[in-house]
């Protein structure tokens, strides 16, 4: 069973999740139609880890692109007009790209992973939260527990409180 | 911001989501226009082309590259404002980014592709055009990765895939407002786009820091891209190519045309999905300073261009250049010159930057200025490098001429279908820009 709360202004739904937060509820889900900075600091979500797939693709992206370039010009031997057969100029160019491109695939990447997305299993939801109101999901602990967020959340000023069932 | 009053949040999203749900017999017989065009004027005599041989086109001996090699680097350059005008807007927290920057970014992929169409159709053979990418052939040959093609090749992929990327993650959550408003097989479908997206906390913090690597990663690569792109020609040593002012000369350029695209394709959307409460004053008078700046720059390059020609005397550039202001070709430059240069000092006006019609009609003279850069860059130095008993003219046949009218046709039938697809304005982004919901307002 889970406690999902509907606001429809955003200072009492943030009102009511720092109240839940200080309370022990640090399970709870935070829906809202845009991002909220003051939501995502309520819980505790500091530096992504994001960050660290940009850098690792980036360095892989490096590393491969200039040993794509040596390698091929390694497989077959192409001199022309004396020049060097592992030439870094322009290997750079390619370097640079592949960088970007690894970068960002792995962004991508980390993306998924971290937010866990793709996520299509039924968890709860209310289309609102995609439109013009702020939705908080409480859905873990005891019946007293839920019973102890649902108080908070309507002293807060919820709008509607609903009981859905969870897998 | 907002010209006509505040819209509410459910307001955004019903005048957002109206624009895809509901179509009427206009835009049908608009995309069938379009795509006619595509097909009578671009794949028609591609096909001929493709039959008969590359020499069906106007390209001969001295000039073996042509208009489509002009059109590649036009629809590289409308390419490239929209990533990144909207990757440099987001980093530096532009409000007036928010309601304009997806259909940018979808200009920037849709140049993009329709730039690539035209690799094909030079290229000739295009069944061979997989000979370019970083395999071996069936002869364990591998590209020769020295080469500026190959740059431009690595370049474009990753531009390609970086846009398609950036615009795709940034229309995850309104994938998921056109799932919640759709039913049947729509709403499968979005269920799918949308990863799922539920608006959560950790959803938004997620996707936020992940925008803002792909903006820094896209502002170092839109900047490469068309540097690599002036390097095909300036790595050579024709005369009238061979110039280190080329790389910043296409950046700017590119960075040019692509904003007047963008004030060319703000203006329709206005007028034909009725986004005048969301594209307002504010952004016609923001991207008119913005086109100044650029045209003062792009002008005092090719002033450069002209003093760097003279003050290094050499004979072959100074004929070059000669045959650029005077030759058969001058009245293109010289329009150039004057569509590029002088009309944007209109704008200076601020009557005239605030004024729809008026911003429409200059976006549109910077446009055809910039294709006739490109050409005149073309046509007026490969074919008279070096020797005069060497020289050669060149002038686009009736093929080339068809197939760049049916690019724009090309173009405009892929933002016609992306508009029914996308939610051509950021939903939750001009969300951001209203007054929050408050309980004390």
């Amino acid at each position: 069973m889970a406690v999902v709360a509907t606001f429809a202004y955003e200072d009492a739904f943030l009102a009511a999740a720092e109240k839940l937060k200080s309370s022990g509820f640090d399970d709870m889900e935070l829906l809202s139609p845009i991002p909220l900075e003051e939501a995502q600091e309520i819980l505790g979500l500091g530096k992504s880890p994001v960050r660290r797939f940009s850098l690792a693709g980036a360095i892989i992206g490096a590393a491969s692109g200039f040993a794509m370039c040596v390698a091929t010009a390694l497989v077959f031997i192409l001199p022309t007009g004396g020049r060097a057969i592992i030439a870094i100029p322009p290997y750079f160019v390619i370097t640079y790209e592949m960088t970007i491109l690894f970068g960002v695939l792995f962004t991508l990447i980390g993306f998924h992973v971290v937010s866990g997305l793709p996520a299509w299993n039924d968890k709860p939801y209310l289309e609102e939260a995609n439109i013009d109101r702020f939705v908080v999901v409480v859905d873990s602990g005891s019946g007293e527990q839920l019973a102890q967020a649902e108080s908070i959340i309507r002293q807060a000023g919820a709008e509607e409180i609903r009981h859905v069932e969870v897998e | 911001m907002f010209d006509h009053g505040q819209p509410s949040y459910a307001e955004v999203n019903k005048d957002v989501l109206s624009t895809m749900l509901e179509t009427g017999r206009g835009y049908w017989i608009l995309l069938g226009s379009t795509m006619s065009v595509a097909g009578i004027c671009f794949f028609m005599p591609w096909i001929y082309q493709l039959f008969v041989g590359i020499g069906a086109a106007g390209m001969n001996r001295n000039s073996v590259w042509g208009t489509y090699i002009s059109n590649f680097i036009f629809w590289i350059g409308l390419s490239h404002s929209g990533t990144l005008l909207s990757a440099v807007l987001h980093i530096t927290n532009s409000q007036w980014r928010k309601s304009i920057y997806r259909s940018a970014e979808a200009m920037t992929l849709f140049s993009l592709m329709t730039a690539a169409l035209f690799v094909m159709v030079h290229v000739g053979r295009v069944w061979f055009v997989h000979w370019t990418f970083p395999i071996p052939n069936q002869m364990g040959l591998w590209p020769n990765f020295r080469s500026p093609l190959m740059f431009d090749v690595m370049a474009i992929t990753t531009y390609l895939t970086a846009s398609s990327i950036f615009i795709y993650m940034g229309s995850v959550p309104d994938f998921a407002a056109v799932r919640d408003a759709s039913t049947g097989l729509r709403r499968r479908l979005y269920t799918i786009f949308s990863f799922g997206w539920r608006g959560t906390a950790k959803e938004w913090h997620t996707l936020g820091w992940a925008y803002t690597f792909f903006a820094v990663f896209v502002i170092p690569l839109a900047v490469s891209v068309h540097s690599i792109v002036s390097w095909d020609f300036a790595l050579s040593i024709v005369p009238g190519l061979h110039h280190t002012i080329f790389a910043p000369y296409f950046v700017c350029g590119a960075i040019y045309s692509g904003t007047a695209g963008i004030v060319t394709v703000m203006y329709c959307l206005r007028k034909f999905l009725n986004f005048e409460r969301y594209i307002g004053q504010e952004h016609l008078n923001n991207l008119g300073k913005l086109l100044i700046t650029l045209s003062l720059i792009w002008s005092y390059i090719n002033m450069l261009e002209l003093f760097s020609t003279w003050y290094g005397g050499t004979s072959f550039e100074l004929e070059a250049t000669r045959f650029r202001l005077t030759g058969f070709y001058a009245p293109l430059y010289w329009e150039m010159i004057l569509f590029c240069a002088f009309v944007p000092l209109l704008m200076l006006s601020r009557k005239i930057r605030l004024s729809w019609n008026k911003m429409l009609v200059i976006s549109i003279l910077i446009n055809i200025g910039m294709l006739t850069e490109r050409f005149i860059i073309v046509a007026t130095s490969l074919p008279r490098k070096f020797l005069p008993d060497a020289f050669g003219f060149y002038f686009p046949n009736w093929i080339e001429i068809s197939i760049t009218i049916g690019s724009f046709g090309i173009f405009a039938t892929l933002f016609l279908i992306f508009i029914k697809w996308v939610p051509a304005v950021s939903i939750y982004e001009v969300k951001e820009t209203l007054n929050p919901l408050r309980r004390n307002g």
